[in-house]
């Protein structure tokens, strides 16, 4: 906990950078300087040992599928898109990101399958998507 | 900490209505204090529920306004938003409430209109209790993150569409018996297996539905439940949160939230899930009643789907869950949920649930879950 009042965020991964980031092909997490616990920016206080100060780095984008849908009733937004894959990717390092599905047959998924990170842009907003590994 | 009871309760029939969602609530809230023969200007407090007011009806600001139609414009009002356990996270406020001292009567309910929106508005607007950033924009549906839960819990269980389908044939079959439920209907095992997909593994009777409707209750401090004709008691009501982003979730197969409220409230009441003789639990999804039959203790993990299918959470069965036909059958206006479900359980305790009474019942439990699992509360009631 006195990590706390050593400073602020150091990393500098707001989650706008991280989606500009994203939508560039770079996955960037944050690892906390107090403890080593990596995590999903953005956040301020690591949720392991309280402390204020991480550092960005970079994600392999590599994984496997934790759990997967298919989605056939679509809110309105995105209607036009239907059906379309979202999966929990795994990633190697340890973190867990959710995405779209890409290039994937609809009937091939799987909990375990390999993914890999790819950037995907949906109605004008950079997205999280995971393609064949 | 003073002891509290409820002493009223009132529930509006669910389903499609052409009135506003402060009109539900006024409704609900007249019966509830008819119910409890208190008068309106008693009422010190008002704690109410509304989730997508701002979005189908352009209405914020929901709290006065459904205390100015009910007629109590005076009264303290805050609205609550918890996604769909708003309205039980404000039925654990006004316990604090009067438990501190501060009250000695308090009215507390929601209310929520959906269906004068088309379904992919509501969909959409449903949406908005998941990460906007992260995944709203992905277009993840709440059918799409219990799909994610299903799909888990399948792998790690082995708990298959048949068994999930039976948790929807089973609370179909309550609700036959609940006057005030959208759906009094029942359905066979092969309905729901062959009701079209809406985020696989679940199909559209995997799904509640989308409903409009209004719950409230009048909660009081122990002096005045004692000159009640029949409180029925608050034995605890706890909360607890989880991470936001279904990425930061470590096991999709479980919610951890319920499982800590759960431990809180069975702390707080001194006593154990099996202790317990009816639960109202939060199916908006038939693989959430499994996932929340376990992580209340009732079963072990995994275990749910067969509970379901063997009938021990049936009526008669062991553990009767959701008598009243739960979200699935009696319906799921958001907003007034948890304080619907409170409404049945106090209605099973007083042994006035009729034709769906379980024998008996002297100690209740009700769980509402909001948003992507990252909010649950539980709540226990007892007859002494």
């Amino acid at each position: 906990m006195s990590e706390s009042s050593q400073g602020k965020d150091t990393s500098g991964v707001t989650l706008g950078r991280f989606f500009a980031q994203a939508r560039e092909g770079a996955l960037t997490g944050i690892r906390c300087v107090g403890c080593g616990a990596l995590a999903v920016p953005p956040k301020e206080l690591c949720p392991e040992c309280g402390a204020r100060r991480w550092e960005p780095v970079p994600l392999s984008g590599e994984g496997t599928i934790a759990s997967y849908t298919v989605i056939r009733v679509a809110p309105r937004g995105h209607a036009g898109d239907a059906p379309y894959a979202i999966a929990a990717v795994r990633l190697r390092e340890g973190v867990s990101l959710l995405g779209r599905v890409v290039d994937v047959p609809l009937e091939a998924l799987a909990v375990g399958l390999p993914v890999r990170f790819r950037p995907i842009v949906v109605k004008d907003r950079p997205a999280i998507a995971f393609g064949p590994a | 900490m003073r002891r509290v009871a409820v002493i009223g309760v009132g529930v509006t029939q669910f389903g499609r209505h052409e009135r506003t969602s402060a009109e539900l609530f006024a409704e609900a809230a007249a019966d509830a204090l008819a119910d409890a023969e208190m008068p309106a200007a008693r009422v010190q407090a008002l704690y109410y529920g509304n989730v997508v007011g701002g979005e189908t009806e352009k209405q914020l600001h929901t709290g006065p306004q459904a205390a100015s139609v009910l007629g109590i414009p005076t009264v303290p009002t805050t609205r609550f938003e918890t996604a769909c356990a708003s309205s039980h996270a404000a039925f654990r406020h006004a316990v604090m409430e009067i438990a501190s001292g501060a009250s000695d009567v308090v009215l507390v309910g929601g209310a929520e209109r959906v269906l004068n929106v088309p379904t992919a508005d509501s969909t959409e607007y449903f949406a908005y209790a998941s990460d906007a950033s992260w995944e709203q924009t992905l277009g993840l549906t709440f059918p799409g993150v219990f799909a994610l839960v299903a799909r888990a819990h399948m792998h790690k269980y082995g708990t298959t569409e048949e068994k999930m389908a039976a948790v929807a044939v089973k609370n179909n079959k309550h609700g036959v018996l609940n006057p005030k439920a959208q759906f009094r209907k029942e359905i066979t095992l092969d309905t729901v297996l062959k009701s079209p997909m809406v985020a696989d593994p679940l199909k559209l009777y995997d799904c509640c539905p989308f409903t409009d409707g209004g719950a409230a209750l009048v909660l009081v401090s122990e002096e005045v439940a004692r000159r009640s004709r029949r409180p029925i008691w608050v034995l605890a009501s706890a909360a607890a949160s989880d991470w936001m982003l279904i990425g930061d979730k470590r096991d999709l197969s479980r919610v951890p939230a319920t499982e800590r409220a759960a431990a809180a409230a069975y702390r707080q009441a001194g006593i154990g899930p099996h202790d317990v003789d009816v639960v109202e639990l939060h199916d908006c999804f038939t693989i959430a009643e499994i996932v929340a039959t376990e992580g209340l203790g009732l079963f072990e993990p995994g275990a749910g789907g067969l509970a379901a299918e063997k009938g021990w959470t049936s009526l008669g069965g062991q553990i009767p869950v959701n008598p009243s036909g739960g979200l699935k059958a009696k319906g799921h206006p958001i907003g007034a949920t948890g304080a619907a479900q409170i409404c049945e359980v106090v209605t099973q305790l007083r042994g006035e649930a009729g034709p769906r009474q379980v024998e008996g019942a002297r100690r209740g439990l009700t769980h509402t879950l909001g948003g992507n699992t990252a909010t649950v509360l539980v709540s226990l009631f007892g007859r002494e």
